[in-house]
């Protein structure tokens, strides 16, 4: 196991940031830390780099205790997420900081230098300076500098958070596929489900400092922990006393399964090929459902319309929580 | 020329892609007008006139004033000593710049109104402070160093204390943690991080902040002539020479004195350019 995170706290003042967290980090994987924003992820992320100190547990790297290693000599490549160029170098010099402070031969740097640029796509680049480049250019020179120094984990922090949409969406896919070449242990911390969903072969969740669930996105996505899990890897409506996603739900316009519930189609939203409804329970409740257009038309959906609601077979279902409305 | 010989010649310029090209627009060419016409006044036609004046009494006289034994040793001291705290400043200010940005502590802010103080003071009344604490023979430091050389390396360090401070200052708040954070996770120590990576980013503001303390340093009257005592030979400086050659009536000797003053700080401010460059290229 590559890295193996044990009764980890840390405390900003009285800002509880992590809660006893007990991680192990598969190793050649790339694992996403998931979670809202201000959950504690980027500081499990920082700790593991040296980059912040816990207050109590310890962090394992490749099976050496690193504890009390400091950044320096954890070997360890940072991405973060607004890029943290070298300014006044040009790209070819920021790649090859590393190898420099290594002191390694000037002609195998200037050859790794070459190497990395061609695999993150920017030889032409190599004499620019960092301004003169777009920012998902950047983030990868960035990747290119953490990868230089043959890092036995690359952590990234929000690596794609500035970036526009569509870039995001390229860089994504490259990551993946950079993955697949390189195949060093990667810890990426995001808070898009579907970007962790999308690229990651497991998903840590964390959330206020604790960590809620870990597993492939297929687990996390079918069979969540609890409801926090539940919700913020997709939509989520409540029926009855249950959790489940909107399209898990079997709608009739006449009652045929047991346990169904009646209601009326207070709202419908025709996207594309699915149509979104809102129905109001004889219970009180809003329930999210989403159908296919032909199911719709099929059954003749309109505002108004009495319907039966019941979970479908094989859902993913989870007992409501109180707090959660 | 006419305007359609004007209108001939311009297309013939535009194809030239290097340099940069002629922006102005009616109203900034105004502003432009403006600009040249202040700076002249009060900057280009001053200056001119001090060298014209100096050349007035031809090339021999000129040189026999700067090279005239008293004159020569004031200009050597007020440069040397100009010299000497510019260096003190460029190590000093950066270091309290660093205090003042990285460090929490309590009395932070008083510090920080406190570093404008050798700014804000009347020249005089710095000059004042300074002989009663340095130059009293019972001054509470048991130091007197009235009508010494130091009293001069003195003076100049008060009055030039802030300019690399407050020119490094901002810089050094501008610059971001993850980036030193970026070095350290590639393997740099907190000193290869400061030499490689903050030192460059910091050099323009503190070739600026040099080119500042150098010049104030030569041009400083106020806070010395009380501490130094204006000794020919010894602590005479080059503002106290040029003003005992206008009381003598003798304004051109004021004014080649004044032209070689001028002539050094251009090469001083053009040398740190040149260093600075050269630094920040390195990287």
């Amino acid at each position: 196991m590559s890295i193996e995170v044990s009764g980890l706290n840390k405390k900003f003042g009285d800002f509880v940031a992590l809660d006893d967290v007990n991680v192990t980090i598969p190793t050649g994987q790339l694992t996403a830390l998931l979670g809202p924003s201000g959950g504690g992820k980027s500081t499990l992320l920082r700790i593991i780099a040296g980059l912040e100190k816990a207050d109590t547990g310890t962090v394992d790297i490749e099976g050496v205790d690193a504890t009390n290693l400091p950044a320096q000599k954890r070997n360890v490549g940072f991405v973060f997420q607004h890029y943290a160029v070298f300014k006044h170098m040009t790209v070819a010099k920021n790649v090859a900081f590393g190898l420099e402070i290594r002191k390694r031969p000037k002609d195998e740097i200037a050859h790794r230098v070459d190497e990395l640029l061609k695999l993150v796509h920017l030889s032409q680049f190599a004499h620019r300076l960092p301004s003169q480049l777009s920012g998902g250019q950047r983030q990868r020179m960035a990747l290119a500098r953490a990868l230089a120094v043959e890092p036995s984990v690359l952590l990234l922090d929000e690596p794609f958070g500035a970036l526009d949409a569509k870039v995001r969406k390229e860089l994504r896919d490259w990551l993946r596929r950079l993955h697949d070449d390189v195949h060093v242990t990667t810890v990426f911390v995001t808070h898009d489900q579907e970007e962790a969903l999308e690229v990651a072969d497991e998903i840590v969740v964390i959330n206020e400092g604790r960590v809620e669930q870990v597993g492939t996105p297929d687990q996390l996505y079918d069979e969540p922990a609890n409801d926090f899990v539940m919700s913020f890897l997709g939509e989520v409506t409540h029926l009855g006393g249950v959790s489940l996603r909107p399209h898990d739900i079997e709608l009739e316009v006449a009652p045929s399964l047991a346990g169904s519930v009646e209601g009326t189609v207070s709202r419908l939203v025709r996207i594309g090929v699915e149509v979104r409804l809102t129905v109001l329970t004889v219970d009180g409740d809003a329930v999210s459902v989403v159908v296919t257009r032909a199911h719709a038309r099929a059954q003749r959906l309109e505002e108004g319309s009495t319907v039966w609601l019941t979970p479908a077979t094989g859902a993913t279902v989870v007992p409501r929580m109180a707090a959660v409305v | 020329m006419t305007s359609t010989e004007i209108a001939a010649v311009r297309p013939a310029r535009t194809p030239r892609r290097s340099g940069p090209r002629n922006t102005l627009t009616r109203s900034s060419g105004l502003g432009l007008g403006i600009a040249m016409i202040w700076f002249s006044a009060l900057v280009l036609i001053p200056l001119a006139a001090v060298v014209v004046t100096a050349a007035d009494g031809g090339w021999q006289a000129f040189w026999n004033t700067i090279t005239g034994p008293q004159t020569a040793a004031a200009i050597r001291l007020t440069v040397f000593t100009a010299l000497s705290v510019t260096a003190v400043n460029v190590v000093m200010g950066p270091l309290i710049a660093w205090v003042l940005v990285r460090d929490r502590f309590w009395g932070k802010s008083v510090l920080e109104v406190m570093i404008d103080i050798p700014f804000a003071l009347p020249t005089i009344v710095a000059g004042l402070v300074l002989l009663s604490l340095y130059g009293d023979a019972d001054s509470p430091l048991g130091i007197d160093i009235a009508n010494e050389r130091p009293a001069v390396f003195l003076a100049f360090l008060f009055v030039t204390l802030p300019f690399v401070v407050r020119m490094v200052q901002p810089v050094l708040e501008e610059l971001e943690l993850d980036v030193e954070e970026a070095a350290a996770s590639l393997g740099a120590s907190r000193f290869t991080t400061f030499r490689r990576i903050i030192l460059p980013s910091l050099t323009p503001a503190i070739t600026a902040g040099a080119a500042l303390s150098f010049a104030r340093g030569v041009s400083e009257y106020g806070s010395l002539v009380l501490l130094s005592g204006n000794l020919p030979f010894k602590t005479e400086v080059t503002s106290v020479r040029i003003l005992s050659s206008i009381e003598n009536d003798n304004v051109v000797a004021a004014a080649s004195v004044a032209t070689v003053l001028l002539a050094i700080s251009l090469a001083v401010i053009v040398l740190l350019d040149v260093i600075q460059r050269r630094v920040a290229a390195r990287g």
